[in-house]
């Protein structure tokens, strides 16, 4: 080539540069546009992407990607983490703040227009977190994950209490993903609190005792570590806390003033005085016992005065009065108006479903949920002695699409979910409630559990319109009945 | 007779990276080669046969110097089409068939059809390729069969000069003379070939004029006859006296004496008569007179022996 | 044209690849178990398969195009086939497009192999025919020639291991279109001057990546097919200045 054409090819190659400048100058604001929008993390899967594992870069991209998904996380735009969620899953199976984001993904952000969350796919979002515990069986946190979301979201106190015990074996990672930490306290008061749930009172103190004597025993090989202390602290208050609540709420009406004071204990079986301060909640019978103990200690017993005792069981004595009634005021709006006496602050659960609708356990992870069924649950606050509102399920058809032709419409309350303030009035699991119509005892678990339910049977029609006759009221035992049939065939 | 080649004080260094010293692969060199001749260029291993051949088809670029080729100088597209190459060690295109390679470079010499199908048909005949494979994909070729494959692409463009590059190395004894009679029959076409070897005796059998460098430096060139002139004739006597000797030097200085044994290689015919004469009538003992044809592999191994090289 | 044979010699020698058979295998079957692969998001799973098919065939794309392009030119060097091709009436310049042409058509077989089985996928899966994917395909396409080109331009002086990275590292970094064209308006001005260099001066194959729309079909641009034009000349002209850089460097290459 002459040289003199060689010159005029680098030459032309100038223009043709700042030609490119230009087309890019002008092709930004259309790949912005596109940006804006940007959904899904195939888009992010692309080139580097997917060809970082391939190279063998496994965790690199895992992590590249988890950057990514971080975006997402700001715009709210869940379904793209999705994807993301699996893919990273897939190529590093030891992420677990994935494994839990996702879960937490699944069971929390996909809602209606009133935030009312789709619980259709709460068992994917379980199935996830159990994935990801089983491919870390040595690590706690997606155990107590499951623990929480199982007490939180889906108040399963039984399930919740499975997997914090699961947890509580378990140790914590290290930086470099090995297990070695012992778990960190709050498994154990989560394990306490979900046996509290369940109405499993002793093994909740026991639990407590026991978190708390490994916290006096690590205080004192660190005596500097103020946290734990405060961690301790919290364990003391809580023992207390739970040991005040069996004495008061099946014992005696207890006498806030005396009987939670700090004193010097003595052990309750061998009347030794205890080495440290504690609490001792006594009958009335033990009174005399406890300040003879006192007395042989050579000790100045404390003050123990003793409420109105209660009758050594519960007695249903709470009269929640309860009923509710349905209202389709519109296609698919449905207006709740009921009473119930039970205390401001309770919630009384209002459920919608097909009548194949059964509580699943999924077997492999999938997020193909059958978009065919109709699931709505909501939560109405007891304000006065009453609850209720409007349910618009009309806006949602995706969520709320109305295949089936037969539904139950559930309205109930679980003692064992509610706050303690209400639970102070008849138990734990609702021993002192009382109810003329809709008390309703679940004997599946031990001890067993007194339910307020109200279950209408109503059909498609009436959903698009209408009044619901009492007729349509199903009973407990009838609905429990059928929920514990397994569903049709998908 | 014009120059099918013209080379000008070619050089060509290479810069060794890693020693950082250099190699003068080509050094100063001036060539012709006439039109229609069969030039054989010599010289041992790295003598910088290859390099220059690749100066001279502009696969390389000389560090100064220049050349012409066909009158033209190197890298002339017109000059290109004239010209053909079997490259030293020739490789093709494994997965293409033979006749498809000779069609793919038929169409690089822009042949039209059906001119080039006759071409190639033609091409692969003289180098007595068998048709049965023809169609065959080269990867199951043998070595002489991808050299024949080699010489036909170098003929399909009816070439006026040749650049062979050691076209016979590595093939049987028969094939390597059918290689060699293909050549010669190309010279007979009248087409200029420039022929690298070590093969002296091919060399010499087909060539007319060689050149041998050593070292990337010019060390002869000519004819063939002019190289292999001076054939001699190796006198040998016994019992020859001192004074003899010194007459005897009189006339062939470089007759040397061991003992009294005298050793004479006298070119001149007549002075191997005057040497005899001398010998008889000294009284020494003539022992035998030997005819000695100088082959081109002495005058190959005397020229690089005399620069030093080995 | 010789231009011409070298390039269809090339796009053979290249189709007897068995890696390229083995590649276009694997990402058709890919794209047949798109249908199957609904899982992977819970809501819409024909989004998953457009945008699998649509990352297979870049993917697939993107290797068979690096292979190819940083492979053409230093394999007939290596074999020494381009002694018998240059010593022809043959200019350099000639050669280096011959070998690109040769790449590229390779890359558009494989390319339209893909798109037409993913097209038809999708058809048959959605049964209509959306002509909006194949213009994802053609936009792939081009991303791959200036790829290709870049890679060439490379060959003609870098080693095919070093070529590897430059290619790959620079198709990532011109991925980045969207983080640089942000960063362009960086309060430091270093790092405002480096994205302006990257976003203007790197081959930009971010551009190029329209799947979010394609997917997304709520994801509007006011001008789709001004857009797609834009990008194909800018395809086009950018590898014309990797071309010519090619061939001014391979014109004092020695080989
Ligand atoms: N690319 C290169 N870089 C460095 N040195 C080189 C290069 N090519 C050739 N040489 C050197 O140049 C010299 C001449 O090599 P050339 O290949 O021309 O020899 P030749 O006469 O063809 O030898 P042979 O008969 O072995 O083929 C050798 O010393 C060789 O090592
Ligand atoms: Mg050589």
């Amino acid at each position: 080539m002459k040289a003199s054409t060689r010159r005029n090819l680098g030459l032309a190659v100038i223009p043709l540069l700042i030609a490119t400048m230009f087309l890019q100058a002008a092709i930004d604001p259309s790949v912005r546009e596109i940006n804006k929008g940007q959904k899904t993390a195939f888009q992010g899967l692309s080139g580097e992407f997917v060809l970082g594992p391939l190279l063998g870069l496994q965790q690199a991209v895992a992590g590249l990607l988890w950057v990514r998904a971080d975006e997402f996380f700001h715009s709210g735009d869940y379904d793209a983490i999705l994807p993301i969620v699996r893919m990273v899953t897939w190529l590093d199976p030891h992420q677990l703040d994935v494994y839990i984001t996702g879960a937490w993904h699944l069971a929390y952000n996909f809602t209606d227009s009133s935030e009312r969350s789709d619980r259709r796919y709460i068992p994917a979002s379980q199935r996830l977190l159990e994935e990801g515990d089983a491919n870390n069986p040595e690590i706690y946190d997606i155990a107590f994950e499951l623990g929480w979301q199982n007490s939180d979201k889906i108040k399963d106190f039984a399930r919740a209490e499975y997997w914090y015990r699961k947890a509580s074996t378990r140790h914590g990672a290290d930086e470099r993903g090995q297990a070695k930490a012992p778990v960190p306290m709050f498994v154990w008061h989560q394990l306490a609190h979900s046996l509290a749930r369940l109405g499993r009172l002793e093994e909740s103190v026991d639990i407590w005792k026991k978190a708390l004597a490994m916290s006096e025993d690590f205080v004192k090989k660190n005596p500097t570590d103020f946290s734990r202390r405060n961690v301790r602290g919290s364990e003391v208050h809580n023992l207390e806390l739970t040991q005040k609540r069996i004495f008061s709420r099946y014992k005696h009406e207890l006498d806030w003033e005396v009987d939670a004071k700090v004193g010097k204990g003595v052990n309750r079986e061998t009347g030794e005085p205890l080495s440290r301060d504690t609490f001792v909640f006594v009958t009335g019978s033990e009174v005399s016992q406890k300040q003879s103990a006192y007395a042989k200690a050579g000790l100045s017993a404390p003050a123990m005065a003793v409420g109105a005792p209660r009758p050594p069981a519960i007695e249903p004595t709470w009269n929640t009065a309860f009923d509710a009634r349905p209202l389709f005021t519109a296609p698919k709006v449905l207006e709740v108006k009921g009473r119930f006496n039970v205390g401001d602050g309770a919630r009384v659960t209002v459920r919608l479903h097909d009548d194949s609708y059964r509580t699943a356990q999924l077997k492999e992870f999938t997020f193909d949920i059958n978009q065919d069924q109709t699931l709505m649950l909501d939560q109405h606050s007891v304000r006065a002695g009453t609850f209720g509102r409007k349910i618009d399920m009309s806006k949602d058809p995706k969520m709320y699409s109305f295949k089936s032709n037969i539904y139950y419409l559930v309205f109930e309350f679980n003692p064992r979910a509610t706050s303690p303030f209400i639970q102070d009035r008849f138990g734990w699991s609702g021993e002192g409630m009382a109810d003329p119509k809709y008390l309703w005892t679940d004997s599946s678990l031990q001890p067993e559990v007194r339910w307020i339910r109200k279950v209408y049977r109503i059909t498609r029609e009436q959903v698009f319109g209408g009044s619901i006759p009492e007729s349509a009221v199903v009973s407990n035992e009838e609905y429990a009945r059928v929920m514990a049939e397994p569903g049709p065939a998908k | 007779m014009a120059a099918a080649v013209s080379i000008q004080g070619l050089t060509k260094k290479y810069l060794d990276v890693w020693n950082k010293a250099e190699i003068t692969a080509v050094d100063n060199l001036n060539l012709e080669v006439g039109e229609g001749e069969i030039f054989g260029f010599l010289g041992r291993n790295g003598a910088g046969k290859t390099t220059t051949i690749k100066m001279l088809l502009g696969l390389i670029f000389p560090t100064s110097g220049s050349a012409t080729v066909l009158g033209k100088p190197v890298g002339d597209t017109d000059a290109k089409a004239q010209i053909s190459y079997l490259p030293e060690e020739a490789y093709f295109y494994e997965s293409m068939t033979g006749w498809d390679c000779m069609d793919f470079y038929g169409r690089l010499f822009r042949i039209p059809e059906p001119q080039r199908s006759k071409r190639i048909q033609k091409a692969l005949e003289d180098v007595f390729l068998d048709p049965k494979a023809w169609r065959r994909p080269l990867r199951g070729y043998s070595k002489g069969m991808r050299q024949r494959i080699g010489i036909a692409q170098a003929l399909i463009n009816d070439p006026k000069l040749l650049f062979l590059d050691e076209p016979t190395s590595g093939l049987d004894p028969i094939a390597h003379r059918e290689l060699r009679d293909i050549i010669v029959n190309v010279g007979k076409q009248g087409k200029t070939v420039f022929l690298s070897s070590h093969q002296l005796p091919d060399v010499e059998l087909v060539c007319s004029r060689v050149a041998i460098i050593h070292q990337g430096k010019l060390l002869a060139s000519g004819t063939i006859q002019d190289l292999t002139t001076g054939d001699t004739v190796e006198i040998s006597a016994d019992k020859v006296s001192d004074s003899l000797a010194g007459k005897i030097r009189g006339v062939v200085p470089a007759a040397e004496l061991v003992g009294q044994r005298l050793h004479i290689a006298a070119a001149d015919p007549s002075k191997v008569n005057d040497v005899v004469d001398l010998i008889r009538g000294g009284g020494a003992m003539l022992l035998s007179v030997k005819p000695h044809k100088r082959m081109l592999e002495d005058v190959f191994v005397d020229v690089v022996m005399n620069e030093g090289g080995a | 044209m010789v231009t011409l044979a070298i390039a269809k010699q090339t796009l053979e020698d290249m189709l007897r690849r068995k890696i390229l058979l083995v590649l276009l295998i694997i990402a058709v079957g890919m794209i047949a178990l798109g249908p199957s692969v609904g899982f992977l998001s819970p809501r819409e799973s024909s989004a998953v398969l457009r945008s699998l098919g649509l990352a297979v065939i870049l993917l697939a794309g993107l290797l068979i195009t690096i292979l190819s392009g940083i492979q053409v030119i230093p394999t007939e060097i290596e074999r020494r086939t381009i002694y018998t091709v240059l010593s022809k009436p043959v200019q350099r310049y000639e050669f280096v497009l011959g070998k690109f042409l040769g790449g590229i058509f390779t890359v558009f077989v494989m390319i339209a192999a893909m798109g037409l089985v993913f097209l038809l996928v999708l058809a048959w899966q959605e049964k209509r025919f959306d002509p909006e994917m194949l213009k994802g395909v053609v936009l792939t396409f081009f991303q791959m020639t200036l790829l290709g080109a870049l890679a060439i331009f490379f060959s003609t002086f870098a080693t095919p291991v070093v070529n590897f990275f430059l290619s790959f590292g620079l198709f990532i970094v011109g991925n980045l279109s969207s983080v640089t064209d942000s960063l362009i308006s960086n309060k430091n001005p270093a790092t405002r001057i480096m994205a302006s260099a990257v976003h203007y001066i790197i081959p930009n194959f971010g551009n190029f990546n329209l799947q979010n729309k394609l997917i997304h079909p709520s994801v509007e641009i006011s001008n789709a097919n001004v857009f797609i034009v834009q990008n194909i000349v800018y395809a086009v002209i950018y590898s014309a200045v990797l071309l010519l850089l090619a061939i001014l460097v391979f014109d004092k290459r020695e080989v």
